[in-house]
């Protein structure tokens, strides 16, 4: 590979490493307590890690996100796929997906917390909230744009209702599906930390503000990174096994999360 | 109707010509290379070599493929030749500019402006005042027969009203070649012919200099005054036709023409000869 | 035929809103929930109305108005400026699309604690939250409308005369404009729900602060009140921009 072409490759850890050198010589230059270098930053990681309790709450953190964005998936394509191809199951549902939409769903965190107690179950349901809308609203997108020559083509060939919607509607709106998930699974993330911040129990937004609270700030930017990494290994991770599932299609554009 | 071999210095028995000494547009060598997405090299054009003279109407005719928009744009300054050089009275050309006005089979028109807004940004950009401008504007709107649609969008007209507008935009800024790069390709039939005569009613005028590029053999031959034929890829020049007929020229006439229809068989038998079937009539 | 439009269209939004209102009244009659947790629509937007006209309340509104529009409008400048940049210069696109490329599916909210810690518990931690968050889909579109431009519009400028280094605001800005304000939309929605949500974190003041509060007195009703006004807000908002929108991109074809 040519130097070029390395440089290339690996441009986003470049990215990281600046940011990192940028962070380090601010910190420096500040001074501040509350503002901790980059270094000392990492060097608070694996007393993170190793300490149980903390590991225990992240990856209760990390359960919760994926039942509910599992949950979400499961439920919200095929209403998403169905709402796409039917014109009354869409105006049914339509109207209500329409007026949940701004609404931000952690903020609706105080009023489950009231009906359904501090539990995990009131932040798995807010994830599951924040993920079904961008995911429903893809499918139903993606199912709407499947041609009709194509489901005729299918119907001809003998293919029920219920097949064509699986055979031929769900492999032809997979992309858009996808780009709904990925949006999905950013939003399952903030969700689930913003609600663990709102509703301090366990959990990683927990474990943040207890250290702001106890003046840890190693810790707290230690935390930082810990979720950021998250961040960036499930979406590069979803990215990888998106381009694999979806070669055939052309490059998405809809709402823009990254360069692709 | 002498059919004269390929590239010798030719001159057009055509409108006064300003200065007959130094060409309007000189093509000297030209060859054009492109990267492919393969990362191979593809020759678009092969040492072109061209006379053009102030006042002619030429056409350059190919199939698709053959490098005749990419030998315009060298001309028009938007894209540099890999080999050789494109020069105007004399001068090389080194980029876009004021004095060779493009018009483009896609209209390239600005959306977020309207029809008097496009005609009018040329001159603004050249300093003209706004009241100027705007009355130079409707003047040249009328001309091209969009008399009434000054404030309406791009979006809101046809192609043809398009291509209108397009037309009075870059003559707003008095070019002295116009280069039009199929500029009927994208309109049907109908609106093609009827633009053809009106482009002619426009062009007899003050007879600039005219580059036309397009792949159809009657267009070349009811328009122009010289027909460079062009081989397919890469592109070369096959050879030069003068078409003598008189002006101005009427459609209805002409096509039952016997030497317009011998010039347009002479041609496309040309380019059957040599395989390049894909010209369309 | 536009007046129609705008009317159906107004009709068409508002549907949506009465049918929740209708199963909120539902849900409430047939006691499918205790009042203590689901209080009656009546009953939210009396206190609503009642809030309103309270200065206090008002003055929350403005609080996070304020923060809600500057967090914004520097997203907006930054976004639009960098990802212009981005689009017209080869060395700018290549430093700024790795850090992108790191920095969007990092959850900005993870950075909150670092800003209180460095910017206070007041305005500017917010601001900057919310510029952080409604930043990157601005700066995406910007870019991928900057770099969409169709060729031969430049081309045609250029020939007209203009220079190149005018070809910037003459040409791309404009013919990147629906580009952008999508992007602009989407930060908007973000910029809603991002300040809300740092208020509820932890702040003295503001709408989320309103909700928290009501929340730790159980008061379910006060909780609803800055919940119903930050979404009418945001859809007040939305419908401005999209005012804005039709107006500024009148020559454009639908897209």
């Amino acid at each position: 590979m040519t130097l070029r072409a390395l440089i290339a490759r690996l441009a986003p850890f470049l990215a990281c490493l600046g940011l990192l050198a940028v962070w380090q010589v601010a910190a420096l230059v500040l001074n501040n307590d509350s503002f901790p270098t980059a270094l000392d930053s990492i060097r608070a990681i694996p007393s993170i890690l190793g300490d149980k309790e903390s590991l225990v709450n992240i990856l209760a953190s990390l359960r919760r996100m994926a039942v509910g964005f599992a949950v979400a998936v499961v439920v919200s394509i095929p209403l998403g796929l169905i709402m796409g191809r039917s014109r009354g199951v869409a105006s049914f549902f339509n109207p209500l997906l329409m007026v949940i939409y701004p609404v931000p769903k952690a903020a609706l965190m105080p009023i489950i917390m009231l009906w359904l107690g501090v539990g995990d179950l009131s932040k798995t349901l807010v994830i599951f909230l924040g993920v079904s809308l961008p995911v429903i609203y893809h499918s139903f997108e993606g199912a709407k744009a499947v041609e009709e020559k194509m489901l005729w083509s299918g119907a001809a060939m003998g293919l029920s209702a219920l097949e064509r919607l699986i055979r031929v509607v769900l492999p032809a709106a997979l992309p858009d599906i996808l780009t709904g998930c990925r949006t999905g699974l950013v939003l399952a993330l903030i969700t689930m930390v913003t609600s663990e911040m709102i509703a301090r129990q366990s959990g990683a937004g927990n474990i943040l503000f207890n250290a702001l609270d106890m003046g840890q700030y190693d810790t707290v930017y230690a935390m930082i990174i810990i979720v950021g990494a998250m961040g960036i290994c499930l979406d590069a991770a979803f990215e990888r096994m998106r381009e694999r599932l979806v070669r055939w299609s052309e490059p998405q554009f809809d709402i823009p999360l990254s360069f692709s | 109707m002498n059919l004269m071999p390929s590239r010798s210095e030719l001159k057009v028995e055509a409108a006064p010509v300003a200065n007959p000494a130094i060409p309007m547009i000189e093509i000297d060598h030209v060859s054009q290379v492109f990267q492919t997405s393969s990362h191979q090299d593809h020759l678009a054009l092969s040492d072109i070599s061209l006379t053009i003279n102030d006042g002619a109407f030429v056409s350059i005719l190919g199939p698709s493929g053959c490098g005749k928009s990419t030998l315009l744009y060298i001309v028009g300054g938007f894209v540099n030749p890999t080999q050789g050089v494109a020069r105007m009275k004399g001068s090389p050309i080194t980029g876009p500019g004021p004095d060779r006005g493009p018009v483009f089979q896609e209209f390239a028109l600005f959306p977020w402006k309207s029809v008097l807004g496009n005609v009018m940004y040329g001159p603004r950009q050249q300093g003209v005042k706004a009241a100027e401008a705007e009355a130079q504007g409707r003047a040249l709107i009328e001309m091209v027969g969009l008399k009434g649609f000054e404030h309406f969008y791009p979006k809101e007209l046809s192609g043809g009203m398009k291509q209108r507008v397009a037309l009075a935009r870059t003559l707003a800024y008095h070019p002295e070649v116009l280069l039009m790069d199929e500029p009927f390709g994208a309109l049907d039939a109908h609106t093609r012919t009827r633009l053809q005569n009106d482009l002619l009613n426009i062009w007899e005028r003050d007879r600039k200099t005219v580059l036309f590029v397009t792949h159809s053999v009657d267009e070349a031959v009811f328009l122009s005054d010289r027909v460079v034929m062009m081989s397919r890829s890469p592109g070369r020049i096959k050879q030069i036709i003068d078409i003598d007929l008189p002006r101005p020229r009427r459609r209805t006439e002409l096509l039952l023409d016997p030497r317009y229809q011998k010039y347009v068989v002479d041609i496309e038998r040309m380019f059957d000869d040599a395989g390049d079937a894909e010209l369309q009539p | 035929m536009k007046g129609r439009g705008i009317a159906s269209d107004v009709l068409l939004g508002l549907a949506p809103i009465m049918l929740l209102l209708v199963i909120w009244q539902g849900a409430v009659s047939f006691g499918f929930a205790p009042a203590t947790l689901l209080p009656p629509p009546g009953l939210v937007f009396m206190r609503m109305a009642r809030q309103l006209v309270t200065t206090s309340f008002d003055q929350e509104i403005l609080s996070t108005l304020f923060r809600l529009f500057a967090g914004f409008s520097i997203a907006v400048v930054l976004g639009v400026a960098i990802g212009l940049a981005a689009a017209v210069s080869p060395s700018i696109n290549a430093a700024v699309r790795p850090i992108v490329r790191v920095l969007a599916p990092l959850p900005k909210v993870a950075l909150y604690p670092a800003l209180l810690l460095l910017l206070g518990f007041g305005h500017e931690s917010k601001i900057t939250l919310v510029a952080a968050d409604a930043l990157f889909p601005i700066l995406l579109s910007t870019y991928y409308g900057a770099s969409t431009v169709e060729q031969k519009l430049i081309w045609s400028a250029m020939a007209a005369g203009t220079p190149r280094r005018g070809i910037l605001f003459k040409v791309i800005l404009p013919a990147a404009a629906p580009s952008i304000l999508t992007g602009c939309r989407i930060g908007l929605v973000i910029s809603c729900i991002v300040v809300f949500l740092a208020e509820m974190i932890t702040s003295t003041d503001g709408l989320g602060h309103v909700l928290i509060t009501a929340a730790r007195t159980f008061q379910a009703v006060d909780m609803f009140v800055p919940l119903i006004t930050i979404s009418l807000l945001g859809l007040i908002l939305n419908g401005l921009l999209q005012a804005a929108r039709s107006y500024l991109l009148r020559g454009f074809p639908e897209v």
